[in-house]
């Protein structure tokens, strides 16, 4: 090559990474943010592909895509086994754990930036313990006493019930924690644990008057897991992800003038209530549907943002979509490990997610304590 | 024109303005002065909307409160007297968040008035700064910069918009008490108008147009300030007999701590 080609080549390649420098001195992270989001779809489709993959019974990823993709004879190439393991199994446990971590992910990040704290996450400050009781409640009680609730919604029933108990519990966290429009940390962790202990006692009252069979669909919730994973959950909760996803890019703009204050957000034009409202619900759509298919799975809504927070900032509007993407991927790759760790058997994914969540939330603790009133 | 009537407003069951009048004209920038808890922020907070009061505010003859929140923001911008953020954003993340209430051109238009607005409080070259480490005076003007964007052009359509500013200058040096000063004189003197809660007494008879003395809920006068600050009204407001001068060149009123007795 010869050297003024070279020259020109090496130009351009210096460009790119001289304008993220030039970007970072002048503070501005958007471009280093849409980066990142291209790259974590890159990364969550491999981990996705990787998960299809990986467990007791091999196949290439060459014949299982294209028998995905409906390629002609690439039938044949998979045993009938393989073919019921991956399309049964596998395939619907990698959807539910791409879906299940974006909303984790999603409404951790949101309850921050309501909350305007770096603390709050939905496992830690007992709202997914509410879910978790409405989504009791409805396999205990359900015949007896929610059978309009199963009327009316079918197999939506659930993940509908455990949205409500998330609402509820999340309404009254946001009343007991914030006066005046000022959230007390302290105050937000402390009702988060009266308010889990709370539900976490009339579950435990549930669980007691159970019968067997139910006992058995409830032990799940206890532990957190992707196991259970099946078509008929994600057509069950995957609408109402959807759904609550859709909206969460349109509370970007506001949830970046709420970190100022909530007077602050008004004076620069943010209908503050409405904002509010609508993020405290796609919370509780995000949580209640996805503990209603998975169970209590902690840490990956605190985790996640404050990772993503480190790299491209605080902007909502990358934050959201990175959140997303990177708490799919997580949890995908939580549920390889917890599924692989220790053959034939299977780790609840619930333990590996706190392993590595608990030592990273004292972490954020410790580091923070002095700025964040606690 | 901002003009708030007969403002009256409760906090926690307790009367803090009772029947508060203030008028603040474009192209002037007005000081409202005052004891501690007389009632200075509570005024502005009601112009600004914020709370709920009895009477009426309206900007250029639109009452405030048949505007929605994003109609007011592009007429009034608010500066707080202090912003406390516990996310890592950058100076030029929270400046340019000023800028996404309207729609405001092209992408070279919102890169110039962010740079603008950060030269303008003297903070060049602190865009890629971390906001948490600067100190409290920086921060106001970062919050300043960003109430700037908010409201660009005093003049909208031949609308005047209006800078709401809680003690703009309390955290500030010198230096830079001038700087921000003389920036409200220049948005007023730009067609924009000014409502500026302020301590200092001698800055404020140099740069206000009008002075509105508030105590204990009331206002006790309003006018121009070689008009208001005299030995009665600053005793009469403040509590505190003390000897107005004026400045042998400019003939603007000044009081030295000093002169107080008692």
């Amino acid at each position: 090559m010869p050297r003024s080609e070279m020259a020109v080549h090496d130009g351009q390649h210096l460009s790119f990474v001289s304008r993220l420098m030039s970007d970072w001195q002048t503070g501005d992270r958007s471009r280093l943010a849409r980066l990142l989001i291209v790259a974590l779809v890159f990364i969550a489709f491999a981990m996705f592909a990787a998960s299809i993959m990986t467990g007791a019974a091999n196949a290439s990823l060459g014949n299982v895509l294209q028998w995905l993709l409906g390629v002609e004879g690439a039938e044949q190439a998979l045993s009938a086994r393989d073919r019921i393991i991956i399309l049964d199994i596998r395939l619907p446990r990698a959807v539910m754990g791409l879906l299940v971590g974006a909303s984790l992910a999603v409404s951790g990040t949101i309850m921050q930036g309501l909350f305007r704290n770096p603390l709050a996450d939905p496992a830690l400050v007992g709202i997914s313990s509410g879910a978790s009781l409405g989504a009791v409640l409805t396999i205990v009680l359900g015949s007896s006493l929610f059978g309009a609730l199963f009327a009316v919604f079918g197999f939506y029933a659930l993940p509908v019930a455990a949205f409500l108990g998330c609402l509820l519990t999340t309404l009254l966290l946001y009343r007991i924690a914030t006066r005046s429009g000022q959230t007390s940390v302290a105050t937000m962790l402390l009702a988060g644990i009266a308010l889990a202990a709370l539900a976490n006692a009339v579950t435990g009252v549930l669980i007691f008057i159970a019968d067997d069979k139910q006992l058995r669909d409830l032990t799940f919730w206890g532990l957190g897991s992707l196991a259970g994973a099946n078509w008929t959950k994600i057509l069950s909760a995957g609408p109402i992800i959807a759904a609550a996803l859709a909206v969460v890019p349109f509370l970007a703009r506001g949830l970046n003038a709420l970190t100022l204050g909530e007077a602050t957000a008004f004076h620069m034009g943010v209908p503050v209530q409405r904002l509010k409202n609508i993020a405290i619900v796609s919370v509780a759509a995000l949580t209640g549907a996805s503990v209603a298919v998975s169970g209590g799975i902690g840490f990956v809504g605190i985790v996640v943002p404050h990772v993503l927070r480190l790299m491209i900032g605080p902007d909502h509007r990358y934050l959201l979509p990175a959140s997303a993407l990177l708490g799919g991927t997580l949890l995908i790759f939580a549920d390889m490990i917890a599924r692989t760790i220790v053959p034939p058997a299977e780790l609840p994914i619930g333990i590996i997610t706190a392993f590595v969540g608990a030592p990273f939330f004292l972490w954020i603790l410790l580091r923070g304590r002095s700025h964040m009133g606690l | 024109m901002i003009k708030a009537k007969n403002l009256t407003v409760k906090l926690s069951g307790k009367p803090v303005l009772q029947g508060v009048d203030i008028e603040a004209p474009a192209g002037q920038l007005t000081a409202i002065v005052g004891p501690n808890g007389s009632g200075k922020t509570t005024s502005l907070k009601a112009i600004a909307g914020e709370l709920s009061y009895g009477g009426t505010v309206s900007i250029n003859e639109h009452d405030i409160s048949t505007l929605k929140p994003w109609e007011l923001a592009l007429k009034r911008a608010v500066l707080p007297q202090s912003t406390v953020i516990s996310f890592p954003f950058t100076v030029r993340e929270i400046v340019r968040m000023g800028l996404s209430v309207g729609a405001r051109g092209d992408a070279g238009e919102t890169d110039r008035i962010a740079k603008d607005a950060l030269d303008a409080v003297d903070l060049s070259g602190f865009a890629g700064r971390f906001y948490q480490e600067l100190s409290g005076g920086e921060q106001q003007r970062v919050q300043l910069a960003r109430a700037l964007c908010q409201i660009w052009d005093p003049l909208q359509h031949g609308e005047p918009s209006f800078l709401l500013l809680d003690e703009p200058v309390s955290s500030l040096d010198i230096r830079h008490q001038l700087t921000i000063m003389r920036l409200a004189q220049d948005f007023c003197a730009r067609g924009g108008g000014v409502i500026a809660i302020m301590h200092d007494l001698n800055l404020t008879a140099m740069f206000a147009d009008r002075m509105v003395m508030i105590k204990a809920g009331r206002v006790a006068a309003a006018g121009h300030p070689n008009a208001v600050m005299t030995d009665e009204i600053m005793e009469t407001v403040f509590g505190c007999p003390m000897r107005v001068n004026v400045t042998p060149t400019g003939n603007i009123p000044f009081v030295l701590p000093h002169t107080a007795s008692g």
